[in-house]
């Protein structure tokens, strides 16, 4: 492992709240799932390969497999959990655009789903229109073993078109 | 399928509102399995061994036709529906896998029920409530077909029990209430009742009606035939759906377990090595008798460290490759499946074509690998309690108690599965998570390496088809002889004696896709099935895709040599038997939907191909460019006659992901082993096809009819095929074996 542990004072600021974590030398996936118990973000090679485990670090879309948590330091992480509007309560208020779009236009099985969400989150934060080849770059790195690419694509543009509306 | 009518039992007198004595009022006749009916007749095969060279081709229609059947439908209709003071739930019997059955199931009892999709709860069953023994098992594109008729007769068997409670609390008869939108109204008043209030209004046990309730007439669907949202995806994207991978509990640890190094090889001795004194490790469990070595630790990662620090050492077991593994499948000797005619003068006459074809080895690669979250007390009394993501919760009940004893409780929950495709069909990891849960008093989770899941797992068997087939310039037939060879599919992960399997000669998941559809004056089929060192099994619709390949690769050469279009060839060749006009109809589809007619550049071409499986017929076009020297499939239209389509927008999703994941196979997939081993074990060296080689996918659905066939496999068959005949039809090489490469 190329970072050492940092003892239990390791802080990661995790959709929007600070949270104490016990390993910090652990992939940041790890200390997601396992340890926040945030498991909306999926292991699916740990290669860095299949895009399951997508997070925004500081707003940009990561594989939180090939991260070590300590790398992250004090930069925003945002996770499929943390993409809805919510009461005080913690109770959804709304769906983010992407999310309502994918319940809209779903998938098949889901675990699939970090990736291009997230990615799609990133993508619809720098460029609120994006044309086809757009979506498709950005959605491209991610698979989807239940074949929903045309699907994808289709759920990325309906969610530029939520997010202009509202 | 063994019964599992303990389980049952159990639970439906664990809940007050399932009644216990209620008699069976409705029900569909019982189907056997094709495992069950293999082995009745496997005993029979085995006594009449002169009888069986006669009747196999028989045998073979005779298996192929009864299909994947549900086994048991549940006496009453509250164990599917629970009826609270907030509505009603449905707990489905079926396994979600990412295929949309919750979401057609629901439907299918919302329509009955007369309610909107918010008023009805739609949860997993589990043994413990909604469980109908091997009705859970999903499996063959079977769910919708199957529950279709008793999920909707169950719900207006519980809309009745309302009605008849509603009547009482309104002071009217029952005849004269409608239902709509979860509420009854008294007709010619305006007096209303909520089924929630009809519920909250209840005492005592609910009686079912004597009577079969009246269904509703298709004219009358409001949800049936009409394209619901998925039930389950706003958890999904709310990352609060739980898979297996996710299941928790208070307290718990996680597990690893040692994996044998090579194929058929099983431990020997066991130590724990370096693995005790690592950190974060709180135990190390070693059963060599029961084959088990694993460890507990306090984070995954840990857990997957440790395990490889055991000091282990494994018996021999195989150390065969792709090349061993391709020599034992060879087409040639085997059984005769069918036989028409007299081959060899037809053969005789008019222009000779002969072509061989193979597939190989290829992997579900579902992206969530195989996990399980147990838990169990420490000693041999109390509740084995699971968490899995399975296809077959009955095999877990099995397995399990295989493991801690026949009358250990055992209660098993089934998650969300991220993918299965028939790989999470048997899933022995709940057995290693109980036993390490077992040795260290807590819950013990398990997830799969990517690369423990591409190794510990079974395989879509490769196949070999020789093909010979005679042609006039009439563009007529004359007759085709067909040799195929096989691994094993089913009769690898069923329980039959070798000397049964070796007599019968053919594997009943084999037979799908094996014959071919079209009518010819002479047609012999000789079938070889072979038990490969490597592990084989249910892969996404068996033979379908592999055989399909093969055979309607061969049509299209056989109309080359004639000089035919491959669409005219294929109609003149169908006959008026219900199927075969079924077939006819969907290639018309499909080549209409595709302009098959309009001429298309220089190296660009159109390949045509068609299959049936479980009742659902499916012909595709695709279209290929080939411009540069380089293949890339451009379009594919497809066109599906699966009777009764229950949700459009699922079965669309259905066809489409069936095209990705055929394109996967033609272009891309091919497992790879050596020493033993799959060394093709992540998606570096498995590549599954990605957004940017996924063209446009338009599906077409027609037919139609009163029941729904099967929808999570049937469209997988032609795609193969479809895109070697466009290759060939844009100039380029016939090409023989998956993947394709120019």
């Amino acid at each position: 492992m190329p970072y050492p542990t940092m003892g239990p004072a390791m802080r990661l600021l995790i959709n929007g709240r600070h949270h104490e974590i016990e390993h910090p030398d652990e992939p940041l996936l790890w200390v997601l799932r396992d340890e926040l118990g945030l498991t909306g973000t999926h292991y699916g090679c740990g290669i860095g390969a299949c895009g399951c485990c997508t997070v925004l670090v500081s707003g940009e879309p990561v594989r939180s497999c090939q991260v070590i948590a300590a790398a992250v330091g004090e930069q925003p992480v945002v996770t499929l959990e943390g993409l809805a509007t919510r009461d005080a309560a913690g109770e959804v208020v709304a769906l983010h655009p992407v999310q309502q779009a994918f319940v809209d236009t779903p998938l098949q099985c889901g675990w699939c789903l970090p990736g291009h969400v997230m990615c799609a989150v990133a993508l619809l934060a720098r460029d609120p229109d994006p044309d086809e080849a757009a979506i498709a770059q950005a959605a491209a790195p991610n698979l989807c073993r239940c074949g929903g690419y045309n699907t994808i694509k289709a759920a990325v543009a309906r969610a530029a078109e939520l997010a202009r509306e509202s | 399928m063994t019964d599992t009518t303990d389980t049952t039992g159990a639970a439906r007198t664990a809940d007050t509102t399932q009644p216990a004595e209620t008699p069976r009022r409705w029900r569909v006749t019982r189907r056997r399995l094709l495992i069950g009916a293999g082995a009745t007749i496997g005993s029979l095969v085995v006594a009449a061994p002169a009888v069986i060279e006669y009747g196999r081709p028989f045998l073979a229609e005779w298996m192929l036709g009864r299909g994947p059947g549900s086994a048991e439908i549940p006496e009453s209709a509250l164990i599917w529906f629970e009826l609270t003071g907030q509505g009603i739930t449905l707990h489905v019997p079926k396994i979600e896998m990412g295929q949309g059955v919750h979401t057609a199931l629901a439907q299918a009892a919302a329509e009955e029920l007369r309610v909107t999709p918010g008023q009805l709860a739609v949860v997993q069953a589990d043994t413990q409530r909604g469980f109908a023994a091997s009705a859970m098992f999903t499996f063959g594109s079977s769910s919708v077909a199957n529950l279709y008729l008793p999920i909707r007769e169950a719900a207006a068997t519980v809309r009745e029990m309302l009605a008849a409670q509603a009547a009482l609390t309104l002071g009217v008869a029952a005849q004269a209430l409608t239902a709509a939108d979860g509420v009854f109204a008294v007709t010619g008043t305006g007096r209303r009742l909520a089924y929630t209030e009809v519920i909250a209004n209840h005492r005592g046990p609910w009686q079912e009606p004597d009577e079969k309730p009246v269904l509703r007439q298709a004219h009358e669907f409001t949800s049936i035939g009409h394209s619901a949202a998925r039930v389950d995806f706003r958890a999904k994207v709310l990352g609060e759906a739980t898979y297996g991978y996710d299941a928790r509990l208070p307290g718990m640890a996680y597990g690893a377990f040692a994996v044998p190094p090579r194929f058929g090889a099983t431990l020997l001795t066991a130590e724990p090595g370096d693995a005790r004194g690592m950190p974060g490790v709180q135990q190390v469990v070693i059963d060599v008798a029961a084959g088990f070595a694993g460890v507990v630790a306090d984070t995954r990662t840990r857990a997957w460290a440790a395990v490889r620090a055991l000091k282990l050492s494994w018996s021999e077991g195989s150390h065969v490759d792709n090349a061993a593994i391709e020599a034992q499948i060879t087409a040639g000797d085997g059984v005769v499946l069918r036989r028409k005619g007299w081959i060899g003068s037809a053969l005789g006459e008019g222009r000779v074509v002969e072509a061989e074809y193979r597939t190989p080895l290829a992997a579900h690669a579902h992206l969530e690998p195989l996990a399980a979250l147990a838990h169990l007390p420490a000693g041999a009394e109390g509740k084995v309690e699971v968490w899995v993501p399975t296809q077959s919760p009955e095999s877990v009940v099995e397995d399990l108690r295989a493991a801690f004893g026949e009358k250990r409780e055992v209660v098993v929950h089934v998650t969300q599965l991220g993918g299965s495709f028939g790989r999470k069909g048997g899933q022995h990891v709940a057995v290693e998570a109980a036993r390490l849960s077992a040795a260290t008093g807590k819950p013990v989770h398990i997830g799969w390496t990517r690369e423990t899941d591409m190794r510990q797992a079974f395989y879509r068997p490769p196949t070999h088809t020789k093909l010979r087939g005679a042609v006039g310039t009439d563009g007529r037939i004359r007759g085709v002889e067909q040799h195929s060879a096989a691994g094993d599919i089913i009769w690898a992960v069923a329980g039959l004696p070798e000397g049964v399997r070796r007599v019968l000669g053919f594997d009943p998941g084999g037979l799908l896709g094996l014959f071919l559809p079209y009518d010819l004056p002479a047609y012999r089929l000789v079938n070889r099935r072979e038990r490969l060192p490597v592990p084989t099994g249910p892969w996404r619709g068996l033979g379908l895709l592999p055989n399909t390949f093969a055979l309607e690769s061969f049509i299209d050469e056989l109309a080359e040599a004639a000089g035919a279009d491959p669409l005219q060839l294929r109609l003149a060749h169908l006959n008026d038997e219900p199927e075969a006009r079924r077939l006819a109809a969907v290639l018309s589809a499909a080549a209409q939907m595709a302009r098959w007619d309009e001429p298309l550049p220089a190296g660009r071409g159109r390949g045509i191909a068609c299959s049936g499986d479980v009742g659902t017929i499916v012909a595709m076009v695709a279209q290929v460019d080939l411009s540069g020297g380089r293949l890339r499939v451009t379009g594919v239209d497809v066109a599906v006659d699966c009777g009764l389509v229950v949700n459009p927008a699922g079965a669309t999703l259905q066809a489409q992901g069936s095209v990705v994941m055929g394109l996967g196979s033609a272009l891309r997939e091919e497992l790879q082993i050596r020493d033993g081993q799959v060394v093709s074990d992540n998606f570096d060296t498995y590549p599954l096809l990605g957004m940017a080689d996924t063209p446009p996918v338009r599906v077409s659905f027609v037919g139609g009819g009163e029941v729904p066939h099967g929808m999570g496999e049937p469209v997988v068959g032609p795609v193969p095929a479809a895109v070697a005949n466009a290759i060939r039809a844009a100039g380029g090489p016939r090409l023989r074996t998956l993947p394709l490469r120019l």
